[in-house]
């Protein structure tokens, strides 16, 4: 039988570490885009339930948009079963090839998405749980404040690659 | 060098962000007088002054969104979800 | 050594000796000096050579408004031409080499352009070399090349890391003088997010010059106390070495930061230059008042100085300017300068002041000549005498060294760059910022205060009310008593001087005289643009940051009129010059523009295959094998093996939109032209999307997954285009449609497996039946892989025209089910294929991409005709669609054509012609829009728009390539050269 074990998009990455910054990519494990119709474009019914009761965590990334996100893969029967969960009001799509997330740690991981980004990363304007979708450079991404210094940064696949090496220049003064 | 767009999802946000499509008209009915079309299709005021155009936050919330700016000052007096009112503006 | 260094005082360290060299010539400064202090206590005047004339010039200035002292500093990729020595820190090892000399700085036979003169002034681009017209290229401009000019830029690619970031505040403080330090300290003290930006080396600005003291203090050890405040709080950003250059929408200012700019060998992974744009909720422009020269004739000579500038070298450097100063000071500034000077126990042979009254309270030991004017400098490459004219009365005196000060301007560009203009006020004999800026408050001499204590005052009082009104408990901080503080009272006016003999300078850097500009007026260009243009005055480097506002006072009192009517010329970013690198930040070379790979790049690498750039992805071309002497070869193998066995190709870029809810398809329905609404569960359907005036935009397949699930291919190019497009729809056309969509471009790795037996190797490792009754032609559903072990999703769908599917699988496992597809098919003589092959199968078969669906054409015009629905009530460029024009019979329609002579061939882009016809734009009938040659047939194939094409199927035509002078007899014919009748697709 042939080799199926899939194929990490940073796996030619090596993570990045100093005392004052820390790159690194997250395990593909689940990412489902669930989108709420015109109709119910608030928090729908249920999302927050399905995220505790699968243990995915939940990420806001437009209005009536979110994603489902967790570690683990999640097998294809459950997946397709999460996936439609919350018809009629919000359709699922499963995106857990589609988006790679990178981990950027330490104290000067603002600094360094500021580089990047547009957006007010200071703590009164961006606290721990806040999500924007938005460019780093020329590439756009999806970011969670997780804590004071940590920040997940959600990417397409095919852009993963790029948005790592222009993060790693972004660091290089702190490494 | 920059020029701030208040989204209403996300907040300002660089011009970098965004993809401007042109003026908010109303789409005509697919049974307009073709004159309709063709003002709708091809013909722009190109105003001193006030001018509501359709920017779409790409690299953002991916909403259209109905931005009145000034074309002499660039200051945007309004921006609003294309989706909240109905057939453009 | 040095010279011209006073044995004591100053902000320099003289424990730290730093060698440097100029034009070679070793010589030492010390840790504090600029390149032009250091040069000067060196007792170098002569720095450089003017523009036109090749005057010599020496340093006028200490900031960042210097037009004289430019200098090419660093070597290699790190040469910097046009380096203003004012505000280049030295460092040990620096070498700076003067500019445009030749061939040296003392003897250059450029300077016979000052004899030239009379054909050099004002607008003399017009007049002298008007004409012969064939004069200009061949002897005017390399002659002007050659003897006008600054630095040179290197050609060689700059080694250094750039890069750029932006940041947020409530406050922007710019300038970090008395002004903006009160203003940055009264804000922050009170919480407010502050960030201070100072182009100098270290904050103080004026303070740091400045002989007074505060409360005890001295000025500078008050601007040290003051920046170790801000630096040690946390909602304070204090950059140093960083100009704010532009003030743009949304109250975004753009500043560069010299981070690495003073230092020899840069650390590598730090950036030399950070560009930063500063989100502010409010700004304050404390950027302090530029002093005027004066217009005598000899101005620019070396040892004529602004007295501040004198001032500044002399308290912060310990530079003397020189033996014998004369002091030459329309307003009481030049007191404060000659107090300092006698301080230091340096003569002053005479102040001259046009004043009745000036230096009233002038106590010390120098001359003073009142109502006094200097006419003309004199000395070659150094000072040595000036003419003094009093009544009728002319005196010359011998001084080395000469101070200028015609009075202050505000220093108001950032002000101005919204288009703001600035207002003259008489009061003040000096233009002012525009009133009432929403966002930016000039403070301090920026607005026209004048005097120590009044600043602080000032900048105390407008940061504290600004924070105030973002909500934080702000007041102004008392900084207590100043002593010693000299403002000066506003100047006397003194454009023109009368009894001027040699040439007074007004823009030092463009060598603009003042006859120039009585010459534009009378020549009627007294308007300041025109004025500006025809002289070039305050069009250098510079941008007449010292000059302009004489050359308006120039203009105004040649027309009779205040400088208010004359109005100044239009301030734009940048302030001061900013360098490429910092603009292009981290985003050059392989950073350029993101690389987008698809997740079967590895698969392809592994496979030999050559890359080709397709927007941002890279796509397998072709994959060449041992022994191919060209990529033809490889492509034309690639081809028949898909017609004989079978290919596997990446179609990854293709764009992929998941279109779900209940009205899924009623979107589709209004966003393609053809109907979609009874499209089966499980079935795929080729879809044409029109733009409103009715072309077509974009093609692709779109499959229903389940009832309310589609799923959209789009072409590579259009990907992002397309989601737009369908969001636009979704969104802003037709909001009230319940649609969810998603781009899942990435998540599926998608393979194209076509040729014969394409089933028999899927079989392989798809767990479904594929034959033909249970997965027929355009069948598309999920189907199970290895057992269970992986799903995907599989379109029975042929770009080639062979029995072909798409196998999409989640990008992860795209590699290892290529590779287990490779491998499976090799019994069957499978191989991969690029997107070169890929394309001339699809000529071969007449499907069309976007050299075809260039924005002109319709559907009909593609033969897709019949395939727009005529019952739907809408659709995107249905009510367009039905304009005469669009549906007139002469056309250009697809076509195919092939050269009579399969040895011959042509190009795309080549224009048809009817047979024999002459080359012309009346007889051209269309043009090949997509050629390659086809193993199959044997000769060049193309497909062409052609007028009347559909009607002209066998007709004898010329192909015409005007480029190349090429004539290709051909033939028309229907646009399909392979299985017209679609039997190997439903095979
Ligand atoms: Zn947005």
């Amino acid at each position: 039988m042939p080799d199926l074990r899939p194929f990490p998009a940073l796996a030619a990455r090596k993570p990045l570490a100093s005392s004052r910054i820390r790159l690194s990519a997250l395990p593909e494990g689940t990412i489902l885009q669930m989108i709420a119709g015109p109709q119910t474009p608030g928090p729908v019914d249920g999302l927050e339930r399905l995220a505790a009761k699968t243990g995915l965590a939940l990420r806001a990334i437009s209005p009536g948009q979110w994603l489902l996100v967790g570690d683990r893969p999640t097998p294809y029967p459950q997946a397709c079963r999460l996936l439609a969960a919350l018809e009629p009001h919000a359709s699922g799509i499963d995106q857990s090839h589609g988006r790679v997330r990178l981990h950027l740690e330490g104290p000067m991981a603002a600094t360094v998405l500021s580089k990047g980004t547009a957006v007010d990363l200071h703590p009164s304007a961006f606290a721990p749980g806040h999500t924007a979708a938005t460019l780093v450079g020329h590439v756009s991404v999806h970011l969670t404040r997780l804590d004071a210094e940590a920040f997940e940064i959600t990417v397409l696949r095919g852009f993963a690659e790029a948005l790592w090496d222009d993060l790693a220049l972004m660091c290089a003064e702190f490494l | 060098m920059a020029s701030l767009v208040p989204c209403p999802h996300c907040g300002p946000r660089p011009k970098e962000e965004f993809t401007i499509k042109g003026a908010a008209l109303p789409r005509p009915a697919p049974t307009a007088d073709p004159a309709e079309w063709f003002d709708y299709v091809y013909l722009r005021d190109n105003p001193r002054g006030s001018y509501a155009e359709y920017w779409h936050h790409t690299a953002g919330c991916r909403r259209w969104l109905v931005v009145s700016r000034d074309t002499i000052t660039h200051q945007v007096a309004a921006c609003r979800d294309a989706a909240a009112q109905g057939h453009a503006a | 050594m040095s010279s011209h260094r006073l044995p004591q005082g100053g902000l320099i360290d003289r424990s730290k000796p730093l060698a440097f060299t100029f034009d070679g010539k070793p010589m030492q400064g010390f840790q504090g000096d600029s390149l032009a202090s250091a040069l000067l206590a060196n007792g170098r005047r002569l720095v450089g050579r003017s523009f036109k004339y090749h005057r010599p010039r020496g340093i006028l200035t200490a900031g960042a408004a210097e037009p004289n002292a430019l200098v090419t500093i660093g070597s290699g990729g790190r040469t910097e031409p046009n380096t203003r020595a004012t505000m280049q820190e030295l460092y040990a090892g620096l070498a700076a080499r003067s500019q445009n000399r030749w061939p040296s700085l003392h003897f250059d036979i450029g300077a016979l352009n000052g004899l030239l003169s009379p054909f050099l002034g004002a607008g003399f681009y017009y007049k002298t070399f008007m004409w012969p017209a064939a004069f200009w290229e061949k002897v005017y401009e390399p002659f002007i090349r050659k003897a006008a000019g600054l630095g040179r830029a290197t050609h060689q690619a700059d080694p250094d890391r750039y890069e750029k970031r932006w940041a947020h505040c409530d406050l922007l403080v710019i300038g970090a003088g008395p002004t903006g330090l009160a203003a940055a300290l009264s804000a922050a003290r009170a919480g407010a997010r502050v960030i201070v930006a100072d182009e100098q080396a270290m904050a103080g600005g004026a303070l740091l010059s400045e002989t007074a003291t505060i409360a005890g203090r001295t000025a500078p050890a008050f601007a040290r106390d003051c920046a170790a405040e801000l630096e040690a709080l946390p909602n304070v950003t204090l950059l140093t070495r960083t100009t704010v250059f532009g003030w743009y929408d949304g109250n975004v200012f753009g500043a560069v930061e010299r981070v690495q700019k003073h230092l020899a060998e840069p650390a590598p992974s730090v950036p030399v230059e950070r560009l930063w744009r500063i989100v502010a909720k409010g700004a304050i422009l404390a950027s302090g008042a530029e002093e005027r020269p004066l217009v005598f004739g000899g101005n620019d000579i070396p040892g004529v100085m602004m007295a501040g500038a004198m001032r500044s070298y002399l308290n912060r450097h310990a530079v003397a300017p020189g033996r014998a100063t004369a002091i030459f000071t329309t307003n009481d500034s030049g007191y404060a300068l000659a107090r300092d000077l006698e301080a230091k126990g340096l003569d002053i042979t005479a102040i001259i002041d046009p004043r009745e009254s000036g230096g009233a309270d002038y106590a010390g030991k120098a001359r003073l000549i009142r109502n006094a004017v200097v006419t003309d400098a004199h000395g070659g490459r150094s000072l040595s005498a000036i003419d003094i004219r009093t009544g009728g009365r002319t005196e010359r005196l011998a001084v080395d060294a000469l101070a200028l000060s015609g009075g202050f301007s505000p220093v108001i560009h950032l002000a101005c760059h919204r288009g703001g203009r600035p207002v003259w006020s008489g009061e003040k004999a000096a233009f002012l910022s525009p009133a009432s800026l929403d966002g930016l408050a000039p403070a301090g001499a920026a607005s026209g205060i004048a005097g120590l204590a009044a600043c602080l005052a000032d900048g105390a009082h407008k940061g504290a009310s600004l924070a105030a009104a973002l909500g934080f408990a702000a007041s102004p901080i008392p900084f207590g008593p100043v002593e010693g503080d000299a403002p000066a009272a506003p100047a006397k006016v003194l454009w023109s001087i009368p009894g001027v003999r040699g040439k007074a300078f007004v823009d030092f850097q463009n060598d603009v005289h003042h006859r120039d500009l009585d010459l534009a007026v009378k020549e009627g260009y007294g308007h300041v643009e025109l004025a500006k243009r025809y002289t070039t005055s305050g069009m250098a480097t510079d941008q007449g940051k010292l000059s302009n506002i004489n050359a308006i006072g120039l203009l105004a009192e040649a027309r009779g009129v205040s400088p208010g009517e004359v109005g100044t010329t239009t301030f734009r970013p940048f302030y001061t010059p900013v360098s490429f690198g910092a603009l292009a930040g981290a985003y050059h070379g392989e950073h350029f523009q993101p690389v987008r790979r698809s997740p079967l790049h590895g698969w392809a690498e592994r496979h030999g295959a050559v890359f080709v750039e397709t927007g941002l992805w890279y796509r397998s071309a072709w994959f060449p094998r041992t022994g191919e002497k060209d990529w033809r070869e490889s492509v034309d193998r690639e081809v028949l093996n898909v017609r004989n066995n079978a290919g596997l190709c990446d179609v990854s870029m293709l764009g992929k939109i998941e279109i779900c809810g209940p009205d899924a398809a009623e979107l589709l329905n209004r966003a393609y032209c053809n109907a979609f609404l009874k499209l089966p569960v499980g079935k795929a359907r080729y879809g044409l999307m029109l733009r409103e005036d009715g072309m077509v935009y974009d093609d692709g397949t779109t499959s229903r997954i389940e009832e309310n699930r589609f799923f959209m291919t789009t072409t590579t190019a259009y990907a992002a285009g397309v989601m737009n497009h369908m969001e636009f729809c979704a969104q802003a056309l037709w909001p009230e449609l319940d649609v969810r969509l998603a781009s899942v471009t990435d998540q599926w790795a998608q393979m194209a497996i076509a040729g014969p037996k394409s089933r028999k190797i899927l079989q392989a490792i798809v767990d479904e039946d594929l034959g033909n009754d249970a997965f027929p032609y355009l069948a598309a559903r999920e189907v199970s892989l290895f057992g269970g072990r992986l799903h995907g999703r599989l379109f029975r769908i042929s770009f080639s025209g062979e029995l072909a599917y798409e196998l999409a699988v989640p990008a992860a496992y795209g590699d290892r089910v290529a590779e287990a597809l490779t491998e499976a098919g090799q019994a069957d003589g499978l191989v991969p294929y690029g997107v070169e092959a890929l394309s001339v199968l699809r000529i071969e078969k007449g499907h069309v991409t976007h050299n075809e669906i260039n924005g002109t054409v319709t559907p009909g015009d593609l033969g897709f005709g019949k395939m727009v629905s005529a019952s739907k009530p809408d659709f995107i460029g249905k009510a367009m669609l039905q304009r005469e024009g669009l549906n007139a019979p002469d056309r250009p329609r697809l076509v195919g054509v092939v050269p009579l002579d399969p040895g011959q061939s042509f190009r795309s882009g080549a224009h048809i012609l009817a047979k024999g016809a002459a080359p012309t734009l009346e007889n051209d009938q269309g043009y090949v829009t997509s050629s390659a040659f086809s193993p199959h047939i044997g000769s060049t194939i193309g497909l062409a728009l052609v007028r009347h094409g559909d009607e002209r199927h066998g007709e004898d035509v010329t192909v015409w390539n005007g480029l190349r002078g090429e004539f290709t007899a051909a033939r028309l014919c229907a646009p399909v050269f392979f299985d017209p009748a679609n039997e190997k697709l439903h095979a």
